[in-house]
């Protein structure tokens, strides 16, 4: 029996989006919504900002599709678009000031929900560096390898891997 | 320490990063995303085709003073079979309206 590997079927949907197929593009924004929001909403700390981003991304991803090779991976690539477009709104200033304001707003009401560990850690992450928050999200709390991050990133692969150790030290020790 | 010494803190974090993880599937994030897509894809083409009616016209604007006097010896010449010809179609479209009209009738 013929197995379709999710690769493949990435490779399939690509391919056709690549020839304009609007439907494939859907299939792929479906797939790969999950990992790029939960990826932005670590990186970002702001649930709306992170989903602004990630349709962000999802725009830009269909206008470069035609530039993305045959066997990348696609969540690799479009978690590499949203981290730029993160880094672009981080180094908006007037933005992010604004946005600031949202969040601390925003924050008051998720606190009073979440249990402290999960307080305790949102406050750890936003302590981190842009990059090495990036690196966390990326393979602490999803699941890519120490490589695919690197690809994603931009990074040189030691560099993730010292930034994930750090990164990773620093969490556990916030929890503590 | 490696994540192997101490596996029970990477599932605490796990645990407490699954907490952010949005939906497996979100059809309100993807109508939205394909929604811009769309308008993005509609811009697109606007753009294309009004960029090729600007170049068609300056490119007629460019040839018609070279182009002007064979159109005007042409149509001099032809004047009386587009006459005809104009005359022939509008008996074909009056009698095109009129049948199902007729057929209707009867």
């Amino acid at each position: 029996m013929l197995q379709i590997s999710p690769v493949n079927v990435d490779e399939a949907l690509v391919a056709a989006a690549q020839g304009g197929s609007a439907e494939a593009f859907s299939r792929l924004v479906e797939r790969h919504q999950q990992p790029l929001r939960a990826f932005l909403r670590r990186t970002c700390g702001d649930w709306a900002q992170a989903d602004d981003l990630a349709q962000e991304t999802f725009l830009a991803a269909w206008s470069r599709i035609g530039r993305l090779k045959t066997g990348a991976s696609v969540r690799a690539w479009l978690c590499g678009i949203g981290y730029h477009k993160h880094l672009t709104a981080l180094r908006s200033a007037t933005r992010e000031r604004a946005r600031g304001e949202v969040y601390e707003a925003d924050r008051d009401e998720v606190v009073d929900a979440a249990p402290e560990d999960k307080i305790v850690l949102e406050l750890a992450m936003a302590s981190l560096p842009p990059d090495q928050r990036a690196c966390v999200a990326l393979c602490l709390a999803g699941d890519f390898s120490h490589a695919e991050a690197a690809e994603a990133l931009d990074m040189p692969l030691g560099t993730v891997k010292s930034h994930v150790t750090r990164g990773r030290a620093r969490l556990l020790q916030a929890l503590e | 320490m490696t994540p192997a010494d101490n596996p029970s803190a990477d599932d605490r974090l796990k645990a407490l990063f699954a907490l952010d993880e949005p939906a497996p599937r979100d059809p309100v994030f993807n109508t939205e995303v394909m929604a811009k897509v769309m308008r993005q894809r509609l811009r697109e083409e606007v753009a294309m085709l009004s960029g090729v009616s600007v170049i068609g016209a300056g490119a007629l604007w460019l040839v018609w003073p070279t182009l002007q006097p064979g159109l005007l010896a042409l149509s001099q010449g032809l004047a009386p079979a587009a006459g005809a010809l104009a005359v022939a179609g509008c008996a074909t479209l009056i009698a095109g309206l009129w049948r199902p009209a007729s057929a209707h009738v009867g």
